[in-house]
């Protein structure tokens, strides 16, 4: 390449500098290979679907709390023939994106797309990912479906209507946008896939000199069982996917049972099964439901140790634990079903197995309680979004345990208890544990501080407002209010529930309001932030003894690991922490680490 | 600052329980149950409410504990350098598990009873022989109505001929019977969804699922659709009215008139009616 | 410190940007709109197009305020208040803005089935407008009469997307037909408005007197409505012949030429026979959009035309083609109904056959076997089409009508 360039720059001076430098901000910023700037593509690009999936949120909400009601100036904008109202049919467009958006869009990406790749290397002391072309590919693959169901709201008949779910026959039924919904779920697919390969080969392949498995942190064992889980459940929706396409365009008849018409459609060819989805779905799905919380563990146990300034209590059942909800989350996806029309005895042996995987959930809360438990807790933002997130975990698992109980889910299944259960677990749980996230790497990504006081004002009021918002569905739930209904007041049962709903949707339109709190901290801590020093935290994991923000290749010396990553308030040492590249003897090997 | 961040995460177990108390004082709570089976149904919810509510609020004021008395503000005490203890550890695997076990074994009785012991079956168990219990009725799911089709009162209780009565959204059952539904879906997923009876199952096209329970109350309830079926799905509303016997074959037989009509029934005086 | 308070300032009224939105400000009232179909086809100028506007709400107000000449329309204000207006609820629960809480989705604000909803619906949506209604008790051109708008409101209309609201209250039902009829009187004045400036010569002007406007336009559309009841379709006394006998003459007409039902619902009766004709409110459209594509020919081939000629028609075709593209969904075929599924829009008595058979359905190619104007000779005789009514009935009984089902079904499976 070098011989090309050196003799076009001798030729033309100008326009080809001009052009060498517009080729290096590309391959630096926008077509970057380096896991850094991959990381946090995906962090801002994922931000920025988070504002567009609450959004939908709201307009859920304004629905359920004024049901056609006209919405103030944006409904002027989107519906002006019926007076500002939202249409039903736009209501299921609402509920279906909002939950495509955040699911895949948001917490799977953010973690592990984000986190993963922006934390991997750096805390096993690697340089780079082991495939940096196929990591930089595993983000622009996520372009074809943003472009997917980003437009999928433009086309005639609108975006998906049929859940995230998307049970069929309802979903071959749908116009365009469904077919469009497909192919960006695909490419999710293929980007996650992507990316769960890299995780695994990296982590196994290119830990520092002394880093044995486990004296791994948390993140990175709950990062590469995730991409296990990932790289095994998969291939399966990517499949059923597929299925659903060549239902939808070829006429071939894999969940359409024989003798089937809808609407006044012509009879279809037929001889599949609608269970049949429901099955493959949910074997991806529910697997992915610990994909979507086990890094948020992760990561609040790193946070937890780091700011109780005390070792992670039972590290090594934690790592089992992991462990145990990932093999067991692959034998419990009938929980979804038990109503569906399965056979009710193979609803009994799915019953079974998830109330098992409830215990290594419990293994885990315990041993966070034991972690915070005679420590010297600093109550920073970051540490304050970790508790939160076991706090709320305590609610997500535990209301867990009724729908797992087959005679109770008869009555809660598809009400607002469910609703709650998995807003405790994904946005109590892990949003909150992502938020924490940030304020604690912030610094070792961009080199500055954000804003305490007002990271932890945005804390007070998103918890707040989270649990005015979603603490009130276990009561609508046990009202047996269903979910996915536009009006659900003409029912006599639920006539007497609009008084609730208002209030949780002020609780709701309160908190996406804070945060903007959160957004121009964010911005303008890019900026103004106090710079960070190496380790602001004062915190043991390798990432910190990095640079900040670490240059190409990450380190500036050779990390060798001496010990396990939650080594606070050790007697061996006179400091409170004890980084796990200090050597036994004491002896600086690295600058000191700069006060914050 | 430590103080009032332990008092806020205190606020979640006293709040939460607070919610659960004042909750049914407004109504906010499980519906009127009107049905044989459902007090099962309720005693577990009940009972798993305790379970984990108590669970709930140890934990919770156990999380607390330790953020106030562990505050680093004012506090010098070196930590508590442990890794952690082999034998809480497994004092935390078996006791749940074994809760959780029992929970599970606790329920399957009254799964079975909602899910397994088909009626359709008869005293013997096997579908197709003599003793079978015929369904009452035919529940269809159809974007966005349930179509119901009752046997005929000529042909003894058999689904199918042409004298089957055939009703829209207006479900009756008569009171202290036991009643077995055939539910099924013209077009999509539908879920038939009995609140007051604890009574959901979905219809799949394709398939025929049987539903059955006995209703202990008269009067009208609602009858829900649970499952995603279209932009319509919130108006798929259906009407329970449970009835005596005597009252039940009135209205089915008054059902079977108007079916058969041949003669005008709208009031005949010139121009609108009012 | 001091950046921190600064940053704070920086805070405040971004959250007060972001909740601007959600607090204050009011969505304008939706309006009615035009039907811009018949003004592109009788290519109606602006002006006066505003004319009509002025008239139509002159006599009939706008959505959130109705209006209506009680005596010359028979219209009851009090009952068009209920229906209309925004969805609101008083401090005892009674509600107002019915129409656009249950019908708008999918019906649209002006009664024109344009709904947001309308587009992924088959069939779609009436449109009120044009004052036709299938499903009723009268003669085939006839109005509904109220008691059949009310029974299609609490029936809904099977195999449409078409609900029940039979468990609304009985006076909700009659302010949503009161608003349904009124509506459609609207649509009609509209139609006739739309016609009578067509028709006039260049330069002249629409007689505004109240007499002219009120006499010649409003009075016969609501005629038609009050007179309604007088042509009630009461059939004779249905012959008592074995059921047996009656459906296999029944199956021979269905097949004879006379009826010739197979024509079009085919020989199997699915429906399936000649299923490329249209339905009135597509045919419009469809009409619309040949005139259309004639004037488009006309400017490729024709040499002959002339600048202003050329310039008119280019003209006409714009305007044509925005009205299509907002106030036409896409063309569909009249599918004769498949008799074998058990579903019957418009009633499943025998007397709801009766009169199908009897006054064809309007607006559709469905012709009426019946005479066409009281003792006239009808296609068919009465004993005739109740033959007809029991061959129908019993179609769906037949063995060749039931769908296969899949063999091994749960409850076979469930033995415990």
């Amino acid at each position: 390449m070098s011989s090309t360039t050196a003799d076009s720059h001798a030729h033309e001076h100008a326009p080809a500098a001009g052009r060498a430098q517009i080729g290096k901000f590309l391959s630096t910023y926008v077509f970057s290979r380096d896991h850094k700037i991959i990381g946090i593509q995906f962090l801002f690009s994922t931000l920025i679907w988070f504002l567009i999936g609450g959004l939908l949120a709201l307009g859920i909400r304004w629905q359920l709390a004024w049901p056609w009601a006209e919405m103030p100036v944006i409904g002027k904008m989107l519906f002006s023939a019926e007076g500002g109202q939202i249409s039903p049919e736009f209501y299921t467009v609402l509920f279906t994106m909002h939950a495509t958006v955040m699911i895949f869009f948001v917490i799977i990406p953010i973690l592990a797309g984000a986190f993963g790749n922006f934390l991997i290397p750096l805390m096993i002391g690697a340089e780079d990912m082991a495939f940096p072309t196929l990591n930089m590919l595993s983000y622009w693959f996520m372009w074809p479906a943003f472009f997917a169901m980003g437009s999928s709201f433009f086309v005639a008949g609108g975006a998906a209507k049929s859940g995230w779910t998307s049970y069929p026959p309802l979903s071959l039924t749908d116009l365009n946008g469904q077919t469009l919904w497909l192919i960006g779920l695909t490419f999710v697919g293929v980007s996650s896939m992507m990316g769960s390969i890299n995780y695994m080969t990296t982590i196994i392949q290119m830990r520092a000199p002394g880093m044995t498995m486990f004296r791994l942190p948390m993140t990175i064992w709950a990062m590469f069982i995730t991409a296990i889980l990932q790289a095994f459940a998969l291939p399966v929706l990517t499949a059923a996917g597929f299925m659903q396409l060549l239902d939808r365009l070829l006429g071939t008849g894999f969940f359409i049972p024989p003798g089937w018409t809808a609407g006044n459609a012509a009879m279809a060819s037929g001889g599949g099964q609608p269970l049949l989805w429901q099955h493959l779905f949910w074997f991806y799905s529910h697997p992915a439901v610990y994909i979507m919380i086990l890094p948020a563990m992760g990561m609040v146990s790193d946070i937890i140790s780091c700011f109780a300034r005390k070792p992670l209590f039972g590290y090594k059942p934690m790592v089992y634990s992991i462990a145990g909800i990932a093999g067991l989350g692959f034998i419990v996806w009938g929980h979804h079903m038990f109503i569906s029309g399965m056979n009710p005895a193979l609803g009994m042996t799915f019953m079974v197995s998830t109330m098992m995987i409830a215990l290594p959930s419990a293994i885990k809360t315990f041993n966070w309680l034991g972690t915070v438990w005679g420590g010297n807790i600093r109550f920073t933002t970051a540490m304050l979004f970790a508790l939160s997130f076991v706090s709320m975990f305590i609610i997500g698992g535990l209301s867990g345990i009724f729908m797992a109980a087959t005679p109770v889910d008869i009555f809660i299944h598809d009400t607002y208890f469910i609703v709650a259960h998995f807003h405790y677990v994904l946005f109590s749980g892990t949003a909150m544990g992502v938020f924490g996230a940030i304020y604690f790497w912030y610094p070792k990504m961009f080199g500055r501080l954000m804003n305490e006081k007002w990271g932890k004002v945005h804390f007070f009021f998103t918890f707040i407002f989270l649990n005015g918002t979603f603490f009130t569905m276990h009561i609508l739930g046990a009202v047996g209010f269903p979910r996915r209904l536009a009006d659900p007041y003409h029912y006599q049962t639920f006539a007497h529930l609009q008084s609730l709903n208002i209030f949780m949707t002020w609780c709701a339109i309160g908190m996406v309001s804070v945060q903007s709190i959160f957004a121009l901290n964010f911005i303008l801590s890019l900026f103004l932030g106090p710079k960070a020093g190496r380790n602001p935290w004062h915190a043991n994991g390798l990432e910190w003894q990095a640079p900040s923000p670490p240059g190409h290749g990450n380190f500036d010396f050779q990390p060798v690991v001496y010990r396990g990553p939650y080594e606070y308030g050790s007697p061996e040492v006179d400091t409170d922490y004890y980084p796990q590249t200090q050597p036994v003897p004491e002896k600086e090997l690295i600058p000191a680490p700069a006060a914050h | 600052m430590g103080k009032f961040w332990s008092l806020l995460f205190l606020l979640v177990p006293v709040l939460g329980v607070a919610s659960f108390v004042v909750a049914p004082w407004y109504k906010f709570w499980l519906p009127l149950d009107i049905s044989e089976h459902g007090h099962t149904i309720d005693h577990l919810f009940y009972f798993i409410l305790w379970l984990t509510g108590v669970v709930f609020v140890i934990t919770e004021c156990v999380l607390f504990w330790f953020l106030w008395r562990y505050d680093s503000k004012g506090r010098a005490h070196p930590v508590q350098y442990t890794h952690g203890s082999h034998s809480l550890e497994i004092v935390w695997t078996i006791v749940p598990s074994a809760v959780l076990l029992f929970i599970a074994i606790y329920q399957m009785n009254a799964w079975a009873d909602s899910k397994i012991h088909n009626p359709g079956a008869g005293p013997d168990g096997i579908i197709g022989t003599a003793d079978d219990m015929l369904p009452t009725l035919e529940v269809t799911g159809r974007q966005f109505e349930w179509r119901l089709r009752y046997p005929g009162l000529k042909a003894q209780g058999k689904l199918g001929d042409a004298d089957d009565i055939f009703v829209v959204n207006d479900l009756h059952i008569p009171v202290n019977e036991e009643i077995l539904i055939e539910l099924k879906s013209a077009d999509v997923l539908h879920s038939f969804f009995l609140p007051n009876m604890r009574v959901k199952q979905d219809a799949v096209p394709g398939m025929k699922i049987p539903v059955w329970f006995r209703a202990t109350q008269t009067g009208t309830y609602d009858l829900v659709c649970a499952e995603l079926c279209g932009w319509g799905h919130y108006k798929m509303k259906g009407r329970l009215t449970v009835e005596s016997r005597d009252d039940f074959n009135h209205w089915l037989e008054q059902k079977y008139r108007e079916q058969t009509a041949t003669k005008d029934s709208q009031p005949t005086e010139k121009g609108d009616s009012e | 410190m001091k950046m921190i308070v600064s940053r704070g300032l920086l805070v405040l009224p971004c959250l007060a940007l972001l909740l601007l939105p959600l607090g204050c400000g009011r969505t304008e009232p939706p309006q009615f709109h035009l039907n811009m179909i018949a003004i592109a086809d009788k290519q109606l100028p602006r002006d006066q197009q505003q004319e009509i506007a002025n008239i139509l709400e002159a006599l009939f107000g706008t959505p959130d305020e109705p209006f209506v000449l009680k005596s010359e329309t028979g219209l009851d204000i009090d009952k068009l208040r209920v229906a209309a207006g925004p969805v609101r609820s008083d401090q005892f629960g009674k509600e107002t803005g019915l129409y656009r809480r249950h019908c708008v989705h999918c019906h649209g604000t002006t009664g024109d089935g344009l709904g947001p909803t309308a587009m992924i619906l088959n069939p779609y949506p009436r449109d009120y407008r044009q004052g036709k209604f299938k499903f009723k008790s009268t003669e085939r051109a006839a109005k509904p009469t109220q008691y059949d708008l009310e029974s299609i409101v609490r029936q809904g209309v099977p195999g449409t997307a078409m609900p029940s609201f039979d468990l609304r209250p009985d006076a909700e039902i009659k302010a949503l037909v009161e608003y349904v009829k009124y509506l459609s009187m609207r649509g009609e004045t509209e139609s006739r408005l739309i016609n009578a400036m067509s028709e006039l010569s260049e330069g002249e002007k629409l007689q505004l007197a109240r007499s002219t406007l009120i006499d010649e336009i409003l009075k016969p559309v609501a005629e038609n409505w009050t007179t309604a009841g007088q042509s009630i379709i009461r059939p004779e006394e249905k012959p008592d012949v074995p059921l047996a006998e009656s459906v296999a003459k029944g199956r021979e007409l269905f097949y004879s030429t006379t009826a010739n039902c197979a024509k079009c619902h085919g020989i199997s009766a699915l429906g399936d026979g000649q299923t490329n004709d249209y339905d009135d409110w597509n045919k419009t459209i469809v009409e619309l959009t040949q005139g259309m594509d004639g004037d488009l020919a006309t400017l490729a081939t024709g040499t002959d035309v002339s600048s202003e000629d050329r310039a008119s028609i280019q003209k006409r075709v714009a305007e044509i083609r925005s009205a299509l593209r907002t106030d036409a969904l896409p063309v569909r075929n009249a599918i004769p109904r498949n008799l074998r599924l058990g579903v019957y829009r418009g009633g499943r008595s025998p007397l709801d056959l009766y009169r199908r058979f009897y006054a064809g359905i309007n607006g559709v190619p469905m012709p009426g076997v019946g005479p066409a104007t009281p003792g006239a000779q009808g296609t068919l005789k009465p004993d005739e089409i109740w033959n007809l009514v029991d061959y129908v009935q019993s179609l769906p009984y037949e063995a060749f009508s039931e769908p296969p089902r899949q063999p091994r079904s749960t409850l076979k499976e469930a033995k415990f």
